[in-house]
């Protein structure tokens, strides 16, 4: 830890403050969008926290990568926080999707392309934590989790042609679209301004589950040393 | 505002999931520390 | 030993036993001609429907059927205590899962050939001029089915609750396939008779991705 506790805490406070402020300039410094109207002030936070979710996912294939490259538990620690965060993540985004489409298009749930690639991969993380829950062979999970957390990245490209060509009612993508899909520059600011603090949170998460799952890991080792200290004392033979 | 309401849910939903899923980290990071500071005082470590 | 050589002594073992046993095949047969049968007492479907319903039926049907065939692909080495011999066995760890792929997906083709002309009957779809056509879309779904299949077969072999594990880890992944097959298969019992490049295409990169991925991992996934 290359931060004081304090620090650590202080960060904490500094990202709900950013985030409160962002609260703050979603509602009142944005202005109003023209056609969907103020329903559209969901956008700053839900795809915000689509694009980290995906960043999180990203980082979970680059860890599984660098654990079967390195064997590093440590890479295998990152490999389930970034997946565990990203799935905090895109549940925001499962669930705030719904609720400006409900006013927009009229129903709670429309198969549309980006949600649908939100829900398959939300179940495709699920599945990766269920795999490292139920694994048995203590030794061998973090390279079988690896490996499928590296098919379940490679699948989420594939999903999204197919859902994409399947059926798209979405708002294309504002920011980087045609000369005209521009965003307002306020409107702009405050995505950036949102986007940063969610970022920030994020490290933050990802941090307190990177140390609890190195603190399990320890809790383990030392778990271990002690019944093999018991056994020696009452005299068993050990092997290993 | 119209879908004042829509907007408020949306967002104060988002910050009760990343709420909840924090705490339950924090809370197995002290159980955790616990059972850390356990297994120290009685295996006698001094690290 | 190269690679095809030894790949396709696994598939042979493979073969023989299944053609000893059929534990496999009757299983899997039975299943597809029972949901075939259930599905026409739930939705009791008309011509027209039939028609709309049946690519999607034919795909859930024949994925359920592999997820519970592929169960035993790893299972079964664990049980006989075998998979350490074929671990230790001096040959590439991408031919063991290679062999073990193709013959999952004999398994299903062979399934496939005999029940698209069944399903035809039973939900009253002439599928006589496409048969070629459909049978390569089936057989495109299939394979990516078998590769993902055979290696989180071997992923789940030792978990706990393997028997769910197994369909929780697979059939999410196999969301593209699933709707890339049902897109394409629509297609061509629709009147076209045409299938879309733009699926065919979908359902090949997958097989190619994933079969990349398993000859790069492969060594991760077999060794002891």
């Amino acid at each position: 830890m290359m931060l004081g506790k304090a620090a650590w805490n202080l960060a904490w406070w500094a990202v709900a403050i950013g985030l409160g402020f962002a609260g703050y300039a979603i509602f009142f410094i944005a202005p109003r969008e023209l056609t969907m109207g103020s329903i559209q002030r969901i956008f700053y936070f839900h795809a915000a926290t689509g694009i980290s979710a995906y960043l999180c996912f990203f980082l979970s294939f680059l860890a599984s990568i660098g654990y079967l490259a390195s064997r590093q538990p440590r890479w295998d620690w990152m490999a389930v926080s970034t997946a565990e965060v990203g799935l905090a993540f895109d549940t925001v985004v499962l669930i705030t999707g719904p609720i400006w489409a409900k006013p927009v298009w009229g129903t709670w749930w429309v198969w549309d392309a980006r949600l649908t690639l939100a829900f398959i991969v939300e179940l495709l993380y699920i599945a990766y934590l269920l795999l490292r829950r139920l694994s048995t062979e203590m030794d061998r999970r973090g390279m079988i989790s690896a490996v499928f957390g590296i098919f379940a990245f490679l699948d989420v490209p594939l999903a999204y042609f197919s859902v994409r060509w399947w059926r798209t009612e979405h708002p294309g993508p504002v920011i980087a679209g045609g000369p005209n899909s521009g965003l307002d520059p306020r409107m702009w600011h405050v995505f950036a301004f949102t986007w940063l603090a969610l970022l920030a949170l994020m490290i933050l998460m990802i941090r307190d589950r990177y140390r609890l799952e190195a603190m399990r890991q320890t809790v383990s080792e030392w778990k271990a040393e002690e019944e093999l200290g018991v056994e020696m004392a009452e005299g068993k033979e050990v092997t290993q | 505002m119209r879908n004042f309401w829509s907007i408020l849910s949306a967002y104060l939903a988002a910050w009760a999931i990343f709420f909840v899923y924090s705490a339950t980290v924090g809370r197995r990071l002290t159980r955790l520390e616990e059972e850390l500071r356990r297994l120290k005082s009685r295996t006698g470590r001094d690290e | 030993m190269s690679l095809v050589r030894s790949a396709s002594t696994v598939l042979a073992k493979e073969l023989r036993i299944e053609l000893r046993t059929h534990d496999l095949t009757n299983t899997i047969f039975f299943f597809v001609l029972m949901i075939a049968g259930l599905f026409s007492f739930a939705f009791s479907p008309t011509a027209a429907e039939s028609r709309r319903i049946l690519p999607g039926l034919v795909w859930m049907a024949f994925f359920f059927a592999g997820t519970l065939m592929l169960q035993l692909c790893f299972v079964r080495e664990q049980t006989n205590d075998t998979l350490a011999a074929l671990r230790l066995a001096p040959i590439d760890p991408f031919a063991i899962l290679l062999g073990k792929i193709l013959a999952n997906f004999a398994f299903l083709a062979a399934t496939e050939i005999i029940f698209v002309p069944i399903f035809s009957v039973f939900y009253n779809v002439s599928v006589g001029e496409v048969i070629g056509r459909l049978l390569l879309v089936l057989f495109l779904g299939t394979f990516g089915l078998a590769v993902v299949g055979t290696v989180f077969s071997a992923m789940a072999a030792q978990a706990r609750m393997r028997e769910l594990l197994l369909p929780l880890l697979l059939l999410p992944v196999l969301a593209p396939v699933l709707i890339a097959g049902v897109e394409a298969t629509g297609e061509l019992l629709a009147a076209g008779h045409s299938v879309g490049q733009m699926w065919v295409s979908m359902l090949a990169g997958f097989d190619v991705i994933f079969t990349t991925a398993t000859w790069l991992l492969s060594g991760y996934l077999v060794e002891e």
